[in-house]
Protein backbone atom coordinates (compact mmCIF):
# COMPACT_ATOMS: atom_id res chain seq x y z
CA UNK A 1 0.00 0.00 0.00
CA UNK A 2 1.56 3.53 -1.17
CA UNK A 3 0.50 6.34 0.79
CA UNK A 4 1.82 9.57 0.18
CA UNK A 5 3.63 11.69 2.24
CA UNK A 6 0.91 14.67 1.85
CA UNK A 7 -1.65 12.17 3.45
CA UNK A 8 0.90 11.34 6.43
CA UNK A 9 1.29 15.04 7.39
CA UNK A 10 -2.63 15.82 6.31
CA UNK A 11 -3.38 13.04 9.28
CA UNK A 12 -0.73 13.87 11.34
CA UNK A 13 -1.98 17.70 11.56
CA UNK A 14 -5.36 16.31 12.09
CA UNK A 15 -4.42 14.28 14.78
CA UNK A 16 -2.45 16.82 16.49
CA UNK A 17 -5.36 19.70 16.38
CA UNK A 18 -7.46 16.92 18.10
CA UNK A 19 -5.21 16.29 21.17
CA UNK A 20 -4.86 19.89 21.63
CA UNK A 21 -8.15 20.81 21.98
CA UNK A 22 -9.43 21.39 24.98
CA UNK A 23 -11.98 19.03 26.80
CA UNK A 24 -15.29 21.11 25.96
CA UNK A 25 -17.02 21.95 29.26
CA UNK A 26 -19.87 19.40 29.94
CA UNK A 27 -18.66 17.44 26.95
CA UNK A 28 -19.91 14.06 29.24
CA UNK A 29 -23.17 15.83 29.42
CA UNK A 30 -25.55 14.83 26.72
CA UNK A 31 -28.12 17.73 27.22
CA UNK A 32 -26.80 20.01 25.09
CA UNK A 33 -27.89 19.56 21.67
CA UNK A 34 -25.52 21.72 19.78
CA UNK A 35 -21.95 20.78 20.87
CA UNK A 36 -18.34 21.11 19.91
CA UNK A 37 -17.90 19.87 16.18
CA UNK A 38 -15.11 17.25 15.16
CA UNK A 39 -12.55 18.01 13.23
CA UNK A 40 -13.84 16.42 10.09
CA UNK A 41 -10.82 14.79 8.44
CA UNK A 42 -8.30 16.32 6.21
CA UNK A 43 -8.27 20.25 5.04
CA UNK A 44 -8.83 20.12 1.30
CA UNK A 45 -6.07 21.25 -0.85
CA UNK A 46 -5.37 23.44 -3.96
CA UNK A 47 -4.29 22.53 -7.08
CA UNK A 48 -0.93 23.94 -6.22
CA UNK A 49 -0.69 21.76 -2.68
CA UNK A 50 -1.62 24.57 -0.61
CA UNK A 51 -4.44 24.37 1.90
CA UNK A 52 -7.49 25.41 0.53
CA UNK A 53 -9.23 27.87 3.39
CA UNK A 54 -12.50 28.15 1.62
CA UNK A 55 -15.77 27.53 3.29
CA UNK A 56 -19.02 29.32 5.58
CA UNK A 57 -16.81 29.89 9.06
CA UNK A 58 -19.07 30.25 11.91
CA UNK A 59 -17.19 32.23 14.92
CA UNK A 60 -17.46 29.63 17.45
CA UNK A 61 -16.73 26.26 17.54
CA UNK A 62 -20.36 24.61 16.85
CA UNK A 63 -20.33 24.64 13.31
CA UNK A 64 -23.45 27.13 13.28
CA UNK A 65 -25.50 29.85 15.30
CA UNK A 66 -25.51 29.60 19.16
CA UNK A 67 -26.68 33.13 20.10
CA UNK A 68 -30.13 33.04 21.32
CA UNK A 69 -30.07 29.36 21.27
CA UNK A 70 -30.91 27.12 24.37
CA UNK A 71 -28.99 23.66 24.61
CA UNK A 72 -25.35 24.98 23.93
CA UNK A 73 -22.81 23.42 25.10
CA UNK A 74 -20.54 26.15 26.86
CA UNK A 75 -17.62 25.31 24.84
CA UNK A 76 -19.05 24.90 21.54
CA UNK A 77 -19.46 28.84 21.84
CA UNK A 78 -16.01 29.51 22.51
CA UNK A 79 -13.81 30.32 20.07
CA UNK A 80 -10.67 29.95 22.17
CA UNK A 81 -10.65 28.50 26.05
CA UNK A 82 -8.00 31.30 27.81
CA UNK A 83 -7.33 28.68 30.05
CA UNK A 84 -5.88 26.27 27.72
CA UNK A 85 -4.85 29.38 25.10
CA UNK A 86 -4.69 32.59 27.44
CA UNK A 87 -5.01 35.59 25.12
CA UNK A 88 -2.39 38.36 26.57
CA UNK A 89 -3.52 41.54 27.29
CA UNK A 90 -2.55 45.13 24.94
CA UNK A 91 0.04 46.92 26.48
CA UNK A 92 -0.79 50.89 26.22
CA UNK A 93 1.74 53.84 25.30
CA UNK A 94 0.89 55.67 28.26
CA UNK A 95 -0.86 58.68 26.17
CA UNK A 96 -3.30 56.12 24.02
CA UNK A 97 -4.16 54.54 27.96
CA UNK A 98 -4.83 58.13 29.24
CA UNK A 99 -7.00 58.73 25.98
CA UNK A 100 -8.97 55.26 26.37
CA UNK A 101 -9.91 55.71 30.09
CA UNK A 102 -10.92 59.27 29.73
CA UNK A 103 -13.89 57.58 27.67
CA UNK A 104 -17.33 57.45 28.97
CA UNK A 105 -19.09 54.01 28.55
CA UNK A 106 -21.29 56.30 26.30
CA UNK A 107 -18.64 56.94 24.09
CA UNK A 108 -17.18 53.78 24.09
CA UNK A 109 -20.70 52.67 23.00
CA UNK A 110 -21.22 54.96 20.13
CA UNK A 111 -17.82 54.00 19.34
CA UNK A 112 -18.59 50.43 18.29
CA UNK A 113 -19.56 49.15 15.04
CA UNK A 114 -22.21 47.14 16.11
CA UNK A 115 -23.84 50.20 16.75
CA UNK A 116 -22.49 53.01 14.02
CA UNK A 117 -22.74 50.79 11.25
CA UNK A 118 -18.77 51.72 10.00
CA UNK A 119 -17.47 48.57 8.59
CA UNK A 120 -15.33 46.78 11.04
CA UNK A 121 -12.18 46.90 9.43
CA UNK A 122 -9.04 44.49 9.61
CA UNK A 123 -8.12 43.20 12.19
CA UNK A 124 -11.62 43.74 13.80
CA UNK A 125 -13.42 41.67 11.54
CA UNK A 126 -11.26 38.64 12.99
CA UNK A 127 -11.51 39.87 16.53
CA UNK A 128 -15.24 41.13 17.38
CA UNK A 129 -17.61 39.75 14.74
CA UNK A 130 -20.70 37.45 15.68
CA UNK A 131 -21.59 36.90 12.18
CA UNK A 132 -20.06 34.51 9.61
CA UNK A 133 -17.39 35.06 6.82
CA UNK A 134 -17.39 32.88 3.29
CA UNK A 135 -13.67 32.55 2.15
CA UNK A 136 -13.21 31.62 -1.80
CA UNK A 137 -9.75 30.92 -2.08
CA UNK A 138 -8.21 30.18 -5.21
CA UNK A 139 -4.36 29.98 -6.14
CA UNK A 140 -4.58 34.22 -6.71
CA UNK A 141 -6.30 35.51 -4.70
CA UNK A 142 -8.78 34.54 -1.55
CA UNK A 143 -11.98 36.50 -1.16
CA UNK A 144 -13.36 37.28 2.55
CA UNK A 145 -17.38 37.76 2.13
CA UNK A 146 -18.38 39.16 5.33
CA UNK A 147 -22.42 38.42 6.32
CA UNK A 148 -22.05 41.89 9.19
CA UNK A 149 -22.73 44.72 6.67
CA UNK A 150 -22.59 43.14 3.29
CA UNK A 151 -19.07 43.38 3.65
CA UNK A 152 -16.46 42.13 1.59
CA UNK A 153 -12.59 42.05 1.31
CA UNK A 154 -10.00 40.69 -1.51
CA UNK A 155 -6.34 39.33 -0.90
CA UNK A 156 -4.57 39.14 -3.61
CA UNK A 157 -1.68 36.28 -3.19
CA UNK A 158 -0.34 36.29 -6.23
CA UNK A 159 2.74 38.99 -5.27
CA UNK A 160 1.73 41.66 -7.00
CA UNK A 161 3.66 44.96 -5.30
CA UNK A 162 1.82 46.67 -3.20
CA UNK A 163 1.81 50.95 -3.05
CA UNK A 164 4.27 52.55 -1.05
CA UNK A 165 1.94 54.48 0.63
CA UNK A 166 -1.43 52.62 0.16
CA UNK A 167 -4.65 55.01 0.67
CA UNK A 168 -5.86 54.63 4.43
CA UNK A 169 -9.15 51.49 3.64
CA UNK A 170 -10.68 49.83 6.42
CA UNK A 171 -9.27 46.66 5.06
CA UNK A 172 -5.85 47.69 4.31
CA UNK A 173 -3.25 46.97 1.66
CA UNK A 174 -1.79 43.40 2.11
CA UNK A 175 0.56 40.99 0.85
CA UNK A 176 0.91 37.34 1.45
CA UNK A 177 3.11 34.42 2.02
CA UNK A 178 2.57 30.45 2.59
CA UNK A 179 4.54 29.69 6.08
CA UNK A 180 4.41 26.06 5.32
CA UNK A 181 0.28 25.36 5.65
CA UNK A 182 -0.18 28.72 7.07
CA UNK A 183 -0.87 31.64 4.99
CA UNK A 184 0.44 35.04 6.42
CA UNK A 185 -1.23 38.29 5.65
CA UNK A 186 0.33 41.27 6.36
CA UNK A 187 -1.46 44.57 5.93
CA UNK A 188 -1.00 48.59 6.74
CA UNK A 189 -2.40 51.45 5.99
CA UNK A 190 -5.79 51.56 7.54
CA UNK A 191 -8.71 53.59 8.09
CA UNK A 192 -8.58 55.37 11.36
CA UNK A 193 -11.58 55.38 12.30
CA UNK A 194 -12.01 51.79 13.05
CA UNK A 195 -11.54 50.07 16.59
CA UNK A 196 -9.07 46.98 17.76
CA UNK A 197 -11.48 46.10 20.07
CA UNK A 198 -14.84 47.22 21.46
CA UNK A 199 -13.50 48.63 24.29
CA UNK A 200 -11.84 51.79 23.36
CA UNK A 201 -8.77 50.49 21.82
CA UNK A 202 -8.36 52.64 19.21
CA UNK A 203 -5.23 52.59 16.14
CA UNK A 204 -2.77 55.20 14.44
CA UNK A 205 -1.96 55.35 10.87
CA UNK A 206 1.29 53.20 11.94
CA UNK A 207 -0.77 49.93 12.35
CA UNK A 208 0.64 47.52 10.69
CA UNK A 209 -1.71 43.58 11.29
CA UNK A 210 -0.62 40.25 10.86
CA UNK A 211 -2.94 37.54 10.25
CA UNK A 212 -2.27 33.99 10.52
CA UNK A 213 -4.82 31.44 8.36
CA UNK A 214 -4.22 27.86 9.32
CA UNK A 215 -6.59 25.08 8.14
CA UNK A 216 -6.03 21.83 10.37
CA UNK A 217 -8.81 20.06 9.62
CA UNK A 218 -11.48 19.98 7.25
CA UNK A 219 -14.19 21.66 10.18
CA UNK A 220 -12.02 24.83 11.66
CA UNK A 221 -9.87 27.47 10.67
CA UNK A 222 -7.47 28.84 13.15
CA UNK A 223 -7.16 32.36 12.55
CA UNK A 224 -4.01 34.53 14.43
CA UNK A 225 -3.56 38.35 14.70
CA UNK A 226 -0.86 39.95 15.76
CA UNK A 227 -1.26 43.65 15.78
CA UNK A 228 2.08 46.24 15.40
CA UNK A 229 1.17 49.74 16.67
CA UNK A 230 4.30 51.55 18.22
CA UNK A 231 2.40 54.94 18.67
CA UNK A 232 -0.09 53.11 20.56
CA UNK A 233 1.10 50.12 21.72
CA UNK A 234 3.94 49.90 23.62
CA UNK A 235 4.74 46.10 22.06
CA UNK A 236 2.85 44.41 19.37
CA UNK A 237 0.12 42.31 20.91
CA UNK A 238 -0.55 38.64 19.31
CA UNK A 239 -4.80 37.26 19.55
CA UNK A 240 -5.11 33.87 21.06
CA UNK A 241 -5.51 31.13 18.02
CA UNK A 242 -9.45 31.76 17.40
CA UNK A 243 -11.36 28.97 16.24
CA UNK A 244 -13.51 29.44 13.40
CA UNK A 245 -16.36 26.09 12.37
CA UNK A 246 -17.38 24.98 8.85
CA UNK A 247 -20.84 26.45 8.97
CA UNK A 248 -23.88 25.62 6.97
CA UNK A 249 -24.02 27.33 3.59
CA UNK A 250 -27.22 29.50 5.14
CA UNK A 251 -25.69 33.13 4.54
CA UNK A 252 -28.09 36.16 5.20
CA UNK A 253 -28.28 39.61 4.21
CA UNK A 254 -26.93 42.35 7.06
CA UNK A 255 -27.13 45.84 5.56
CA UNK A 256 -27.22 48.07 8.43
CA UNK A 257 -29.99 50.82 7.59
CA UNK A 258 -32.94 51.98 9.77
CA UNK A 259 -30.15 52.05 12.57
CA UNK A 260 -32.38 53.91 15.04
CA UNK A 261 -29.33 53.12 17.76
CA UNK A 262 -27.90 56.16 17.18
CA UNK A 263 -30.67 58.03 18.02
CA UNK A 264 -31.09 56.16 20.72
CA UNK A 265 -27.87 57.10 22.58
CA UNK A 266 -28.01 60.65 21.43
CA UNK A 267 -31.57 60.99 23.35
CA UNK A 268 -29.26 59.38 26.34
CA UNK A 269 -25.90 61.27 26.32
CA UNK A 270 -28.92 64.30 25.53
CA UNK A 271 -30.56 62.59 28.98
CA UNK A 272 -27.21 62.05 30.83
CA UNK A 273 -26.26 66.01 30.28
CA UNK A 274 -29.30 67.09 31.67
CA UNK A 275 -28.32 64.92 34.94
CA UNK A 276 -31.24 63.46 35.64
CA UNK B 1 -14.45 64.15 39.76
CA UNK B 2 -18.19 62.99 39.86
CA UNK B 3 -18.74 59.16 41.40
CA UNK B 4 -20.10 58.38 37.92
CA UNK B 5 -17.10 59.46 36.18
CA UNK B 6 -15.45 57.70 38.72
CA UNK B 7 -16.95 54.50 38.31
CA UNK B 8 -16.92 55.55 34.87
CA UNK B 9 -12.91 55.10 35.18
CA UNK B 10 -13.08 52.23 37.16
CA UNK B 11 -15.09 50.19 34.24
CA UNK B 12 -12.66 51.09 31.54
CA UNK B 13 -9.93 50.43 33.14
CA UNK B 14 -10.95 47.00 35.10
CA UNK B 15 -12.20 46.26 31.03
CA UNK B 16 -8.45 47.20 29.83
CA UNK B 17 -7.23 45.04 32.39
CA UNK B 18 -9.19 41.57 31.79
CA UNK B 19 -7.95 39.27 28.85
CA UNK B 20 -10.45 39.54 26.18
CA UNK B 21 -13.00 37.27 26.41
CA UNK B 22 -13.95 34.85 23.68
CA UNK B 23 -17.04 36.17 22.88
CA UNK B 24 -17.96 39.39 20.92
CA UNK B 25 -19.28 42.51 22.98
CA UNK B 26 -22.67 43.41 20.60
CA UNK B 27 -24.41 46.48 21.80
CA UNK B 28 -23.79 47.11 25.85
CA UNK B 29 -27.26 46.36 27.33
CA UNK B 30 -26.15 48.25 30.64
CA UNK B 31 -25.31 51.10 28.29
CA UNK B 32 -28.71 52.02 27.19
CA UNK B 33 -31.14 49.84 29.48
CA UNK B 34 -31.40 49.20 32.77
CA UNK B 35 -31.03 45.77 34.64
CA UNK B 36 -32.53 47.13 37.61
CA UNK B 37 -35.88 47.56 35.90
CA UNK B 38 -36.95 44.67 34.45
CA UNK B 39 -40.90 43.43 34.41
CA UNK B 40 -42.93 41.11 32.35
CA UNK B 41 -45.36 42.18 30.07
CA UNK B 42 -48.65 41.11 28.41
CA UNK B 43 -50.49 42.16 25.56
CA UNK B 44 -51.25 42.18 21.66
CA UNK B 45 -48.72 42.59 18.86
CA UNK B 46 -49.25 45.28 16.65
CA UNK B 47 -46.61 45.86 14.71
CA UNK B 48 -43.22 44.77 13.32
CA UNK B 49 -40.16 46.45 12.15
CA UNK B 50 -37.48 43.93 10.67
CA UNK B 51 -34.76 46.06 10.23
CA UNK B 52 -30.74 46.49 11.34
CA UNK B 53 -28.63 46.08 13.19
CA UNK B 54 -32.07 45.61 15.83
CA UNK B 55 -35.41 44.17 14.85
CA UNK B 56 -38.47 46.23 16.83
CA UNK B 57 -41.69 44.80 17.68
CA UNK B 58 -44.44 46.56 19.08
CA UNK B 59 -47.40 45.48 21.88
CA UNK B 60 -50.41 46.94 23.23
CA UNK B 61 -50.55 46.31 27.03
CA UNK B 62 -52.90 47.38 29.11
CA UNK B 63 -51.87 48.96 32.31
CA UNK B 64 -53.52 48.57 36.32
CA UNK B 65 -56.02 51.22 35.46
CA UNK B 66 -57.30 49.65 31.73
CA UNK B 67 -55.21 51.91 30.02
CA UNK B 68 -53.81 50.81 26.70
CA UNK B 69 -50.37 51.82 26.19
CA UNK B 70 -48.26 50.86 23.05
CA UNK B 71 -44.29 49.57 23.97
CA UNK B 72 -41.77 49.02 21.51
CA UNK B 73 -38.98 46.30 22.08
CA UNK B 74 -35.58 45.78 20.66
CA UNK B 75 -34.30 42.57 19.73
CA UNK B 76 -30.85 40.60 19.14
CA UNK B 77 -29.57 41.09 15.07
CA UNK B 78 -32.31 39.85 12.67
CA UNK B 79 -29.43 37.43 11.97
CA UNK B 80 -29.39 36.11 15.15
CA UNK B 81 -32.83 35.73 15.53
CA UNK B 82 -32.75 33.44 12.06
CA UNK B 83 -30.66 31.07 12.77
CA UNK B 84 -32.37 30.93 16.07
CA UNK B 85 -35.55 29.65 14.00
CA UNK B 86 -37.15 32.85 15.06
CA UNK B 87 -38.09 34.50 11.78
CA UNK B 88 -40.56 37.43 10.22
CA UNK B 89 -43.38 34.77 9.27
CA UNK B 90 -43.50 33.78 12.59
CA UNK B 91 -44.24 37.33 13.82
CA UNK B 92 -46.57 38.40 11.07
CA UNK B 93 -48.67 35.31 11.71
CA UNK B 94 -48.58 36.57 15.71
CA UNK B 95 -49.75 39.89 14.47
CA UNK B 96 -53.16 40.84 16.13
CA UNK B 97 -52.71 38.18 18.49
CA UNK B 98 -51.42 37.78 22.10
CA UNK B 99 -47.49 37.91 23.49
CA UNK B 100 -45.84 37.62 26.76
CA UNK B 101 -42.71 39.82 26.70
CA UNK B 102 -39.97 40.02 29.39
CA UNK B 103 -38.19 42.96 29.01
CA UNK B 104 -36.28 46.16 30.63
CA UNK B 105 -37.14 49.50 29.70
CA UNK B 106 -34.70 52.46 28.32
CA UNK B 107 -32.51 54.58 30.46
CA UNK B 108 -33.18 57.34 27.67
CA UNK B 109 -36.22 58.71 29.35
CA UNK B 110 -38.10 57.28 26.17
CA UNK B 111 -41.43 56.01 27.30
CA UNK B 112 -43.02 52.87 26.73
CA UNK B 113 -39.61 51.72 25.52
CA UNK B 114 -37.51 48.57 26.17
CA UNK B 115 -35.12 45.85 25.60
CA UNK B 116 -37.03 42.51 25.02
CA UNK B 117 -34.81 39.41 26.82
CA UNK B 118 -37.67 36.83 26.00
CA UNK B 119 -41.13 36.34 24.72
CA UNK B 120 -43.69 33.46 24.04
CA UNK B 121 -46.41 34.02 21.39
CA UNK B 122 -49.48 32.34 23.20
CA UNK B 123 -50.04 30.48 19.47
CA UNK B 124 -46.92 28.26 20.59
CA UNK B 125 -46.37 28.28 24.29
CA UNK B 126 -42.47 28.65 23.29
CA UNK B 127 -40.18 30.32 24.99
CA UNK B 128 -37.32 32.25 22.63
CA UNK B 129 -34.93 34.33 23.14
CA UNK B 130 -35.09 38.07 21.82
CA UNK B 131 -32.12 39.68 23.28
CA UNK B 132 -29.22 39.59 25.84
CA UNK B 133 -30.87 38.14 29.47
CA UNK B 134 -30.75 40.15 31.86
CA UNK B 135 -31.80 38.85 35.20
Amino acid sequence: MKISLRYVVACTAVLMFVCMQPAPAGAQNTQYTIKVMPPGGPAPRLADGHPDLSGHWMPNSAGQGVSGRDGVDPAARMQFDPKVTPEERPVFQPWAEAKIKSMTPLEIELSKSSVNCIPRGVPAIWLQNPYSTVIVQTPVMMAQLYEVLNNWRLIYTDGRPVPRNPEPWFHGTSTTRWDGNTLVVDSTGFDERTFIMPNGWFHSDALHVTERYTRPSMNYLIVEITVDDPKVLAKPWKSAPRRWTLGNGEVYEFYCTNNHELDELGQLKQYESQGK
Amino acid sequence: MTIPRILSAAAVTVGLLLPVAPSFAHHSFAAEFDATKCREFTGTLTKLEWTNPHGFFYVDVKDATGNVQNWSFQTYALITLRRAGTDRQLFLDNIGKEVWVRGCVAKNGRQNYAAAGSLKFASDGVLRQMGQLQD
